[in-house]
């Protein structure tokens, strides 16, 4: 029997001010145009709270540029779920924030590039990191849950303990140190994003010194890059086990990378029910269970819980969606990735300048 | 870490909030939920920032007709274990 999904990522709009390089994105963004409109949306969101689904993240690009972010807001807190707002935090004020919290948002999290001002704005490409730590401020003045979040990668780990720092002076609940995931724009610019063996290491000794240090102050959860893991991610929770992602047009995803995977073909809300979908389309169904499993996957007894790993890697690594990930230390394409953690290991050794690619809005 | 005294009003942390999941109740967090049974509903359920400690002991003596010196040990390690996860604020 098929489970109900727990989570919706609504990824409202592509649109964005900022242009980050590690962004998750496609690299084929959808422009305006082509965006659900309001009701559409109202009414989605109130079949997945009828569906099970608990939380609702709100993202995009950046959920701020829709103008209806409150009737959002509004419609999925009286559908009864817990509502998320990820956000770059560029495009709300004092008075907006105040009319999204009265619309019952639960939890904000405010992301950012660097504790410098130049990197942070350098990475970004976008001129944004000062009114981020104003905006964090503001956030403090209402009841909220509030969280930053720290995006890492080789070009600013060599001072996380700075950077933590400065997160900590923003007094958040809590915080996320998220380190790049090569999907989308950050694949794209993998090269100067993956972090070094060495970086990782001292990332994971100081961000245990950071918990113990905050502990009851400020939680402090940290996802790491799974190039370097011994096993796979439990991606998603396991494809179509536990979490959905409507983009944009209204296409519904098991996740965010999952257009990368070819012969896919998403139904859209404008189509279905969001039931129908999660339960009987055939995007959802393809890699659900363990019909599609290879060996070593098969029979491995860590397949309960990490579901094979991620069937995006799998395909942009080896060029085969449904072979083991490739990170996982038993799978045998295990090369692809300890020969990348070596290029970028002599990458890191002839540092010069990094040339990366922003992303960019379609225009 | 603040102190938990017999004084104390915990209350569920800001961000964190009851919810149904069918017919149960669970508490929602930022990023997942708490599904409890028993006793650790129980002692969630009196987390409302208008009982203390001490009244909290007191009911949950008297529901489960146990020893108060023992209760206030085992809701104490649970709340300030919740504490430390952002959970219960006190």
């Amino acid at each position: 029997m098929t489970s109900n999904p727990l989570a919706l990522i609504a990824e409202i709009t592509h649109r964005c001010p900022l242009h980050c390089v590690y962004c998750s994105n496609p690299l084929q963004m959808m422009g305006t145009e082509a965006e659900l409109p309001t009701e559409e949306w109202i009414r989605v969101l109130r079949e997945a709270a009828r569906l099970g689904i608990l939380h609702v993240h709100l993202t995009g690009g950046e959920p701020l540029v829709r103008a209806d972010l409150k009737e959002l807001v509004e419609a999925a807190h009286s559908a009864g779920l817990y509502t998320n707002l990820i956000t770059s935090g560029i495009g709300l004020s004092e008075a907006r924030l105040g009319s999204l919290v009265d619309a019952g948002l639960d939890h904000i999290q405010l992301s950012f590039q660097d504790s410098r001002e130049q990197s942070a704005n350098w990475i970004a490409g976008a001129k944004a990191h000062a009114h981020k730590v104003a905006l964090a401020e503001t956030v403090r003045r209402f009841r909220i849950a509030f969280t930053v979040n720290l995006v890492v990668h080789r070009q600013n780990l060599d001072h996380l303990e700075e950077m933590i720092g400065f997160a900590e002076g923003l007094q958040p609940d809590r915080m996320e140190i998220a380190h790049a995931q090569y999907y989308g724009w950050a694949l794209k610019n993998r090269d100067t994003l993956m972090p070094t063996c060495r970086q990782l290491e001292n990332c994971l000794r100081i961000v245990g010194e950071a918990q113990e240090r905050l502990s009851g102050r400020i939680r402090i959860d940290c996802v790491l890059p799974d190039y370097y893991a011994r096993y796979p991610k439990a991606c998603m929770g396991g494809w179509g086990r536990s979490l959905m992602l409507i983009n944009p047009a209204g296409e519904v995803l098991p996740c965010h990378a999952a257009a990368v995977i070819p012969g896919m073909q998403f139904d859209n809300v404008r189509g279905h029910p969001l039931e129908w979908i999660w339960k009987d389309s055939a995007a959802f169904q393809r890699f659900r269970g363990e019909q599609w499993m290879p060996e070593p996957c098969r029979s491995c007894e860590r397949r309960t819980l990490d579901f094979g790993g991620c069937r995006c890697q799998a395909f942009l690594l080896t060029g085969e969606a449904s072979a083991t990930d490739p990170v996982c230390t038993l799978a045998p394409s295990h090369h692809l990735v300890e020969s990348l953690q070596l290029e970028t290991k002599a990458e890191q050794e002839r540092s010069g300048e990094v040339a990366w690619s922003y992303r960019m809005d379609r225009s | 870490m603040p102190a938990l005294l017999d004084s104390s009003r915990p209350r569920l942390a800001v961000g964190c909030r009851w919810g149904k999941q069918g017919e149960d109740r669970v508490v929602l967090l930022p990023e997942g939920i708490i599904r409890l049974q028993g006793t650790g509903q129980s002692v969630l359920e009196l987390c409302d920032g208008e009982h203390t400690l001490r009244q909290m002991v007191e009911t949950l003596s008297e529901r489960y007709s146990a020893d108060t010196a023992k209760i206030r040990e085992n809701v104490a390690t649970f709340l300030e274990a919740l504490q430390k996860k952002r959970v219960v604020d006190y």
